[in-house]
Order: structure tokens, then sequence, then C-alpha cells
């Protein structure tokens, strides 16, 4: 049983009566399913566990489509758990099912996803590939709490290899700094060398990664030097074998394992042959299948690095999407969680040399006003941060050119990534940078239309907000500090708290006023 | 380096030997010592279907020998042969000129059939007219026939017969009972019609009917005495009527044994429970394996050796009784308090409240059960009152060799019509059981219960309940593991130990080893508990090797293991590692026991007892010294590659010191006994420890193990009672 939160007594709740609750995640190699009891002080306890081996991943990556055996067996598998969660009488709404890459890049994942439906009654979210590493960092920060300070001091990566992606994060003095979903994976090496990982030999697979690694190791070290990183995170089901056969516990939920002990396993295991690491190591053929491809890059992205150690925390994402269940949208995890947002977002803005003065101040401009204009816009807190990571990145096109320099941006944003936003958040945002200066939306533009109904209405309103602020600082020069919103009839006035001559604001924001009116109803002025 | 070891065959018969000289031991009680008796018997039989049997195969195919020892399957099916003639020489020497005559001095009498009154003769004659032979189902054998239809383990009476010169119009009669036989098939029939005519002897036999109580008592003189014979010589001595028109010229009682180890096919999942159905049916039709005769017929001995397809050295010829297991039919007589054990009761659990739910009583502390001693009454109580609790979300639990009516079973039954989740693993591979689990296994499945049939390839052999409530603090979980069967009935004659606990992390780890054998999930890592066939026997030897170890290191280490057999030639190998490194290594094996003790360089630190008394030794605790921060663990698995390989078991630790300590003194206490212990020498023979041969250890009473154990238990002195805490010990002069 594992024990979490702070107090490490059985809490005994006064207000609410515990809750229990599950996750089940559909991954590349296993159907695997969680059972926890949530109290009242959200602190969790893992009451029961269960996996079952079904590599889903080997249909889609090699094939592109979930073939009608796997299809059947995860409906099974399904249905065995659903017999489970019965058992603790967990009603429906307590359980959440969640997918990873595997279903992700089904071709025919509607219609895997309705026959589940159908056929269990789990209603299953496909959780996109950055989410992945969102909960992931939930999970790990929540395991290593305790190595919080040395975090604070120095560089870290946190790496998980999946059999479909690896989810890599980059941490500088505990501030996220670049996070990125690569599409490497233990199953996907046999697609690539298009033979399964039992018959390649294992020279092969480490040639093969060490080249695909080496592309993206450059990539990351533009964003943080990775030479100076001195904590190495690996989380994962391989990790977490290696951990046990050559680490040691150090805190609760996490072990240790030295650089060379590592190497010297991986070694060991290279010698083996597949039969071989099933026996001695006492692991399914699936968990042994992946296990050389995942240690080897693990071990090739810790080259890069000056860690001298691995950290393995026994968590998952599952455990992330728990203590998005304990925590709920609020409490100081979910502060954190977005600082590292913005954290994240600054990376980016400093990997295209954005002006940091200027997107910080506008960020914080349009915080203001979303803040202070609540009443009349009905938006929530996610809202506000995506507007906050909007206004930050909002000129990050003029890397490429001033000239049309926010459809460069919405280009940029679309195709990068921000730790803790999904796919449709970044589509949000890229239309929100489109859209901060030029034309309004038309029926011309595909991004834009291509929208939910709902994300179109939001574009709209967050572009009509960080049109203000940045007219607001339209000097790049940051005369107005702040202000206060009065709403008048039909116009909200914005008093501003400034120096020096902000003529060039206001006649800015005559301009850039329009579509704030267009969408609110309200005329706005600075005075 | 690896062994020396004992051959397994007959480490086993040695222990039917003991078994053996508890009935040859004149301090036990008759009663107890006819028990004895039939316990043997029976233990025989099972040996033969299934250990002879396959070394029988082995030899027949001539595969390799299996035996660590190398010695050849018909080597050892001689030596088997030559031991098992001396222990039924011994058994019919103690029964016939000892037990019986003893027995009849205290007026329980054994009347042979020659030596029957007139009244007594012309009872017999009634109760076989009027209660026999309307159930006597007589069916002709002609020599040559397979005898395929004798049944296993049947008692049946053979008989000769010639057709009788005054009543030759009559000799339809045999015909006409053969068309009555079940067993007949319309072939037999044919042959039968062809062959009367001819000069062959003629064969009949005839099945002494299941359906009857074996012992038949006699009409006395005196009515202090009670007199009996068995059935079969009822029939033996009527069996003419059966044949008008025929003379009985020559008679015999013979049984045959059958190969009873072959598996079900565990390709087949979706019908296992119909697979499992043929297997038994097969059982009474395989190969036969030994041939127990009596004296009564050289020539009917040679026709059934020969119809049986047997060889000489399979026919096992004895003086009657042949059927030893009835015996037990006159051990359960009434009356006759005085021939027997005097009764042990079984004492309540100090640790068990009686007025308050068993759930609370566990949450106060890890409760230990040792039974018989102690009552197996908590344990049926925690799934009855799980049945009944509002509370309880769920529960699962193994069965292995469980009775269909037994409380268990019907609160079970309760749970799930109360909308309890209920997961059974049902072990229908139990052997000789099969055909009782299938039906309330079924029974259960229909009140709604998820009933798991085994495993494939696997038997399920732990025992393990998981009880999950929902609490006012959340959920907590319950266990109860244990090292015997969750049978009330078997929970009276075998000594067992068992755990309840409600240990978060403990009760985490059976939850996870319930999915595993219920199949949600893939085979966990486990930390406290050792699960067999994945990770037990490498824990086991891990901790022999710490012992080992520790030695090595300049400290001492200490082993003591009580198990029921001891066979795994990879652990004993260990074992021999240990004791070179100067382990000190206490063995209680009650079985098998293929390693050798004493062996200079090898084995010198071993010691191996074997305790066999009135209760059958079933527990299986181990204890390791680990440098002073002992370590105890419960099992439901032998040291055998049957159990570490082929079996799902657990082991897990026991933590709390109170009662680890309490085990540690149950232990040692085997090796404390000379009066029911024997101890087993470097040359692999075993002898008594006898209390007054042994020169030092005589000093001071005798002790008797399962008796000490049992006072201890019923003074509340085992070491691991509550403590009231209502007073204080005072250190003060007594107040004037």
């Amino acid at each position: 049983m594992q024990r979490n939160g702070t107090n490490k007594d059985k809490p005994v709740s006064t207000t609410a009566a515990p809750r229990v609750v599950s996750v089940i995640d559909i991954g590349s190699t296993a159907i695997r399913v969680v059972i926890a009891e949530i109290h009242a002080d959200s602190e969790w306890i893992t009451l029961d566990r269960a996996s079952r081996p079904l590599s889903l991943g080997r249909d889609v990556f090699l094939a592109g489509f979930l073939s009608s055996e796997s299809m059947r067996e995860a409906v099974a598998i399904l249905k065995s758990f659903r017999e489970l969660l019965q058992g603790w009488q967990i009603p429906p709404d307590s359980v959440r099912v969640i997918a990873t890459a595997a279903i992700r890049e089904a071709k025919n994942r509607d219609t895997f996803l309705d026959r589940v439906q159908i056929r269990t009654g789990f209603k299953i979210d496909v959780v996109e590939g950055i989410e992945e590493n969102h909960l992931t960092y939930i999970a790990v920060q929540h395991a290593i709490n305790d190595l919080r300070p040395q975090f604070a001091r120095s560089s870290a990566m946190i790496l998980e290899v999946g059999g479909g992606t690896t989810e890599i994060m980059l941490l500088q003095r505990g501030r996220m700094v670049a996070a990125h979903s690569l599409r490497i994976g233990t199953l996907r090496v046999e697609q690539q060398l298009q033979a399964p990982a039992s018959l390649t030999s294992n020279d092969r697979v480490e040639e093969y990664l060490r080249e695909n690694i080496r592309v993206n190791r450059e990539v990351l070290n533009s964003e943080l030097r990775l030479d100076r990183i001195r904590y190495f995170v690996a989380v994962g089901g391989d990790a977490r074998i290696a951990a046990q056969r050559v680490g040691k516990k150090e805190g609760e939920h996490f072990s240790v394992i030295d650089r060379s002990a590592f190497e010297r396993f991986l070694w060991e295991l290279q010698r083996r042959t597949l039969d071989e690491c099933v026996r001695e190591l006492n692991l399914t053929y699936t968990e042994a299948e992946g296990l050389l491809p995942a240690l080897l890059s693990y071990k090739l992205f810790m080259e890069a690095t000056s860690a001298q150690q691995l950290i393995v925390p026994d968590v998952s994402i599952r455990e992330g999407v728990l203590i998005n269940f304990a925590v709920g949208r609020r409490g100081p995890m979910r502060q954190e969680f977005a600082e590292q947002v913005i954290n994240s977002t600054v990376g980016l803005g400093r990997k295209f040399h954005f002006d940091e003065t200027h997107g910080m101040h506008v960020a914080q401009l349009a915080v203001s006003l979303f803040d202070q204009f609540a009443e009349d816009h009905g938006m929530d807190e996610h809202a506000r941060l995506l507007l906050e990571v909007a206004a930050i990145i909002h000129d990050i096109g003029n890397f490429i050119r001033a000239s049309g320099h926010h459809k460069h941006g919405q280009y940029i944003v679309e195709n990068s990534e921000i730790f803790g936003l999904s796919r449709s958040d970044i589509r949000i945002l890229a239309n929100v940078v489109r859209y901060h200066r030029g034309g309004t939306p038309n029926s011309g533009h595909t991004d834009y239309v291509s929208l939910r109904r709902e994300h179109r209405m939001l574009v709209l309103k967050l572009a009509g907000l960080l049109r203000v602020a940045d007219a607001l600082d339209r000097g790049h020069v940051q005369r107005i500090r702040g202000f206060t919103l009065e709403t008048q009839d039909e116009d909200v006035l914005l008093r501003c708290d400034y120096s020096g001559d902000i003529s060039i604001e206001q006649y800015a924001l005559r301009q850039k006023g329009r579509l704030f009116e267009e969408v609110f109803g309200f005329g706005v002025l600075a005075v | 380096m690896s062994g020396p070891y004992i051959n397994r065959e007959l480490s086993w018969i040695e222990f039917n030997g003991r078994v053996l000289s508890e009935a040859e031991n004149a301090q036990v009680p008759l009663l107890e010592r006819l028990k004895f008796l039939s316990i043997v018997a029976s233990n025989f039989d099972e040996f033969f279907m299934v250990r002879v049997a396959t070394v029988k195969r082995q030899h027949t195919l001539n595969k390799a020998s299996t035996c660590p020892t190398g010695m050849s399957p018909k080597d050892q099916l001689t030596a088997i042969r030559a031991r098992v003639t001396e222990l039924s020489e011994r058994t019919y020497r103690v029964l016939l000129d000892d037990i019986f005559p003893a027995l009849a001095e205290n007026r329980l009498v054994r009347v042979r059939r020659d030596e029957w009154d007139s009244e007594q003769q012309s009872f017999v004659k009634r109760f076989f007219r009027e209660r026999v032979f309307p159930v006597l189902t007589p069916v002709r054998a002609m020599e040559g026939d397979s005898l395929s239809a004798v049944g296993n383990l049947r008692l049946h009476a053979a008989f000769l017969l010639e057709p009788s010169p005054e009543a030759r119009a009559e000799s339809v009669g045999l015909a006409a009972a053969s068309a009555i036989s079940e067993t007949t098939t319309p072939a037999d029939a044919e042959r039968t019609d062809g062959r009367t005519t001819s000069d062959e002897p003629l064969m009949a036999i005839v099945q002494v009917p299941p359906s009857l109580e074996r012992v038949v008592y006699l009409p006395t003189t005196d009515a202090d005495v009670v007199a009996f014979t068995f059935l079969e010589q009822v029939i033996l001595s009527e069996a003419y009527q059966l044949f008008p028109g025929f003379s009985v010229t020559e008679q015999c009682l013979f049984r045959v044994t059958r190969d009873a180890d072959f598996g079900v096919d565990e390709e087949r999942d979706e019908d296992f429970v119909e697979a499992m159905e043929q297997v038994i049916e097969t059982r009474d039709r395989s190969d036969v394996v030994r041939l127990n005769i009596n004296r009564g017929s050289q020539r009917l001995r040679r026709i059934l050796t020969d119809a049986l397809l047997l060889e000489e050295d399979e026919v096992y010829e004895s003086a009657d009784p042949l059927e030893l297991r009835n015996l037990m039919d006159v051990v359960s007589i009434d009356g006759f308090a005085e021939l027997r054990d005097p009764p042990w009761k079984s004492m309540p659990s100090p640790w068990v409240e009686e007025d308050e739910a068993i759930w609370d009583s566990i949450r106060k502390r890890d409760i230990l059960l040792h039974h018989p001693y102690e009552s197996f009454d908590p344990v049926v109580r925690m799934v009855q009152e799980a049945a009944d609790d509002p509370q309880t979300l769920a529960i699962k639990m193994t069965l292995y060799r469980t009775s269909g009516n037994s409380p268990i079973i019907k609160a079970l039954e309760r749970a799930a019509e109360n909308g309890k989740q209920v997961s059974v693993l049902v072990e229908l591979k139990a052997r000789f059981d099969e055909e009782r689990n299938i039906g309330w296994a079924q029974r259960l499945e229909r009140a709604g219960v998820i009933v798991v049939y085994g495993i494939a390839r696997l038997k399920v052999h732990a025992k393990a309940m998981l009880i999950i409530r929902r609490e006012r603090h959340g959920v907590r979980r319950y266990v109860h593991l244990g090292t015997g069967n969750y049978n009330d009935k078997t929970a009276k004659l075998y000594t067992d130990l068992g755990l309840m606990s409600c240990d978060d992390t403990l009760c985490y780890e059976v939850g996870r080893f319930f999915n595993a054998i219920t199949g949600y999930s893939v085979i966990p890592g486990l930390q406290k508990l050792a699960m067999a066939p994945v990770g037990m026997k490498r824990r086991i030897i891990e901790l022999i090797r710490r012992e080992a170890s520790r030695a090595q290191g300049g400290g001492s280490g200490l082993i003591i293991a009580k198990m029921n057999s001891l066979a795994d030639p990879e652990v004993i190998d260990v074992l021999y590692e240990a004791s070179r490194a100067g382990v000190e290594i206490r063995l209680n094996v009650r079985g098998i026991c293929m390693l050798v003790p004493g062996i200079a360089g090898v084995s010198e630190t071993i010691s191996v007892v074997s305790v066999v008394d009135r209760y059958l030794e079933h527990s299986r605790a181990f204890y390791f010294e680990n440098g002073g921060s002992a370590e105890v663990y419960l099992a439901s698995a032998d040291w055998m590659p049957r159990n570490l390989e082929k079996r799902v078991e657990l082991m897990f630790p026991v933590e709390n010191p109170d009662i680890r300590r309490r085990l540690r003194r149950i232990l040692d206490l085997f090796f404390q006994d000379d009066t029911k212990a024997h101890r087993l020498l470097s040359d692999g023979t075993w002898h008594r420890i006898d209390a007054g041969a042994d020169g030092a250890a005589a000093v001071g009473e005798a002790v008797r193990a399962q008796e000490a154990a049992y006072r201890r238990i019923r003074d509340r002195l085992s070491g691991d009672e509550p403590q009231n805490r209502q007073e204080f010990k005072v250190r003060r002069k007594p107040p004037k």
C-alpha cells in the first residue's frame, strides 16, 4: 500500500467521507488500473493495482490501425477491470479512463472508443502527448517532493520512455524551460527497423536510437545546456525494473541508481538473449522486449548530462491523473502547475529571442484586464492561463520577420510544445497570436474555421483582450504600469498608472480596441 | 557440488512406516492404533495411485530417471516393493496378533467367519437375504477379459464356479444376473452365451456394495461384548446363493489400484469443468498398478493377475481383512472411550472477543491461530460476518479442499445473495476431491459468486482470504492467510497455523495476489509476500544464503524450518552450503525428506526430526535468525519442486514480535519431543527418539510436542496472551 501526502498516518478526515476513485490507462504495451482512496485533505492511498500486457502500440506504430484481435482483447481486459472496480463499488463518475499514444495515433481510434463505450460503458479520454507530460510531471513532482530544494538549485531532466513516445522535460533551477513529446518509443524501434526487437541485433537497436536521440539532443541543448544538468529523473516501467534490480530506495516514492551500476546492468542486458532476460529477470516477454531499447534511450540521453545517478520515481501518468482527482482544479499544486506553464512559455520565447520585457509586461496587463473584467467576459481560470501564455509570446514571430509577424507567430506556436498544454490549447493559442493584430477572422481562415465553435469564441475573446493589453505597451517601454478598470454605460475606462506620455498607447488602443468592442460590446478608453 | 539425496519414494515409505510405528506403539490407546493402521493403508493407496504409477510409467516408457539420486525406475520399483511388503507384514502382525486380541479383551471382538456361532450364522443369513442380496450385482468375467470395469480401490469378491449336476437347467441364473449388471457390455453378453457350454472355468465377480456399512455387528450372548465382522465376509459366506445352478469351487477377495496420475487437458479453458469430469471418469478405467488379494485362492490369483496384465511383483497378497481402510468404521464405533485418546478441546483464541465484531478484534492486533488447539471458528466467523455485514464490499478467497456443506460455502453463497462481490478460486484439480468440488462450485456460481476454476497448468494451493470493508475513515481490508485449507473438518485433525491481519501493505499485496489469480492482472512484484511459482523459491534460497553469509562473517546462523516434505534438490543443496558455512539447521519434516543430515563436511550441522502423533502435522513455518533480528514466515508450501514450481503458493512474514516469539516456541517444541518424534540418521534410516535412551535428554519429564502445545494453549501459557492492563504491578510492602 502506498501512502501519499505529507501526513504519514492514516488520515482521519473530519469533513467528507473518503472517496474511492480509479484511473485506467490504456497504454502502448499494457492496460493498467490503479484504485485509490482520496481523503478530504487531498491525501490519497493506493488501494489496488492491476495490469495486463497488450501491445496496442505494435499494431498502431507498425500498421497504423488497431487490429480487431487487439480491440477484442482490450475490451475483454476492460471488462475484467470493470468487474474489479465493482468489487470496490466505485461509481462511474469516479473512474477516469485515459489512452495515450497508441490510441491517439490509431487511424481507427473512433471505432475503438465507440466500441469500448458500448461494450464496457467506459468513456475513454485520449490524452495528448504534451498533456501526458503534464500528468507525468504532477506525479513526479509528488514522488520526489523531498528533492525539491536540490532541484531549485540546479538543472534537471525528466525523461519518460514509453512504447510510443518519449516525454521529456527540462528544468532550470526548478523552472520548466522546455517540454517535448518525442515520437521515439520502444515499439517504434521495431517499426523503424522493420523487425521485431527480438529479431534485431542489440547493436542495431543502439545505433538506431543513438542516431535519433542525437538530433533531439541538439535541439534540447539550445533550450538548456544539457551538460549542466545534474539531476536525471527516469520515469516509466522499464526504469522501475532497473531500479528494482540495481537501484536502492531512497525516498518513500523513489529509488536511485548509480550511473555506473545502471550502465553495467545495461551492458549485461545487451549480452543476453530475450529468453535469458525473461528467465533471469523474471519478466514477461512484453516487458523484456521493451526493456533494452528503453534503458538504452535513458542512457543515451543521460550521456549528454553530467548526472551521476538516475532518480526513478515509482509513479506514472496514472498517479498524475489521480492527483488531478485529488486536488481538483485548485490548490497550491495547481498554482505551481500554472507557473511551470509560464516558465515553459518563457523558455519557448527565449529560444526565439523574443522581447521578454515587452511580452511579460503585456501578459501582466492582459491578466489584470482579464481579472478586472471578469464579470463581463465569463471565462475560467484555464482561459486566463491561455491568455497569459499568448500574451508572453504574441510577438514571437518577429524571430522570422517583423512584417507579418502575427502569421509567423501562429506558425511557430502551432508547431511548438508548451508544458501542460494540450494540442487543442496550442491551436487556440496559435490563433490568438495570429489575431493579436491585423485582420479579424473570416471564412477563408481555415485554421480558425476548423476550431470548435466554443473555441472560436474563446479565440475572439482572448484576442480582444490581448489587443488591448498589447496597445497599452505599444511603445515597448512599459510606460503604463497598470490600470484600474471602470465600466461605464457603453465603455470600459482604464485609469492608468503611467509615467511620461502615453499618447502613442492611447492612439494604438483606438485602433486595436475595435475587436474588444465587437466581442464584448464595450468601447475601451485609456486615461 | 550437489547431493547427496535420499530417494523420494523410499523416504515417503519411511514416513508411512513412522505412522505404522504409532499403530505398533503400546502406549497408544487401542482404537487410535487401529486408526493409524487404517491411515497407513489409505496412504499406501494414494502412494500407489500417484507415485508408483508414475515410476512405473517411467519404467515402461524407458524414460531416464528423474530421481536426483540417479536411481533407475526399475530399481526404485524393486526397492519399493521390498519395503512395502515388509511394512505390510508388520501391519498384519500388529493387527492380528496384537490389536484384535487386545480389543477382544476389551470386549470389542472381531469374529472370524469360521468362529461364528449358530446364532451369528443365522443372523448372517438373514442379514444377507434382507440387506445384502438385493444390492449385489454379480458380473461374469471370463479368463482373459480385461476386467476393465473393476473400479479403482473398490473391494470385490471373485468366484470360480462349476455347474452343479442337479441344477444344470437353471444355468440361466447367472446370465440373468449379468443381464441386469450395468457394467456388462453387449459384447460381454454375447461371449457369455457362447461360452457357457465350454469347459473353461467360469469366473464371476461381485463388488462389495459401497452403499452398505462395511462393519456388520453380530449378536452376542454377553450384552457387554460388541462383536463384529466385515461385510465381505458375509458375502463370501453366502455367495453360493448368488449362483443358482452352480457351485462355488474357489473364492477370494481383491481390489485393484489404478493409475490416477494423469492431468486434465489444460488447453480446454472454456469447458474446463467438463474436461475435469472426464478425468474423474477415466480414473476408474486407467491402468492397474497394484492388485491386493487375500489368501483365498491361488488359482483365482493367477487368473486375475493375467487378466489385469500384471506382473507377479505387482500383486500383494495378505490375510483378511484385505481392506484396512474399513477399520476406520470400527474406530468410530460408539462408546469405548477408554480405548481412545482423551479429548483435547479446541480453545477459543484469547485475542478474539466473542461479543465484538471480528474486525474489532483484528484491528487491535494481528491474531495467530494454532489449529486444532485453537478453534477454527474465528476463520468461519470472518466469512460469516462479512456475508451479513452491510459495510463489506467484497470477499475474495481460495478454496482447495472444502466440503460442500461447510459453513464457509454457505456464508459465501449468502454474501453473494446479499450483493457483495464474492470471488472464489476453486482448485478443481485438488486430487480425489474433484467431483465434490465441481458440485458446490457450480452452486456458488448460481448464487452469483465469481468462480474461477483454477489456473492452467498450475494448482492454486495458497490459502488466502481477503475482505474489503468500507469503514468510517475509509476502506479497510482484512486478510486471513494460512497453512491449511478452508475446511472446518480437517481443521480439527491437522495442525495448521493461520494469521489474521489488517496490515495495509499485507492486505494490498494479498489484493494484488488475487488480481493475478482471478485474471485481472499480470503477476505482481511483491515485497512482503512471496509467491510460488514466481518468487518463493528464490526468496527461500536468499533467506538461507543470508544465514550462511552471516555465519561466514563470524556470526552465528540458525534456521528452524517445519514442513511436510523437503524434496527440492536445489533448496537442499543450499541448505548443505549453509551447513558448511556453519549455520545450525533444525528441520522438522513430517513426511518425505530427501536431505541427508549429519554427513561430515556436508550436513554436519543439520538435524532432522519428524513427529507423528494424533494430529497430522501440516503447518509450514520457517525461522531465520538473521543475526538477532529474526524473521519468521508461514507458508502454504513445502520445499518441494511440486510446490515451488508447479503450484501457486504464498509465503508470508509474521511481523508482530510477540507472535514471532510464540512461533519460535512452537518450533522449538518439536526438537524437545522424545515421545512421538523420530530422528533421521545419516544412513537414511529413521529412529524413534526414546526418552529413556537418550541420556542427557532424559532429564526431567518426557516431552510430547502436541500435548505440550495443547496444554500451553489450554492453560494460557503460549506467551502470546493479551495482557490485561487494568492495574499496575506496584512494588511496595503490603498494607498493614
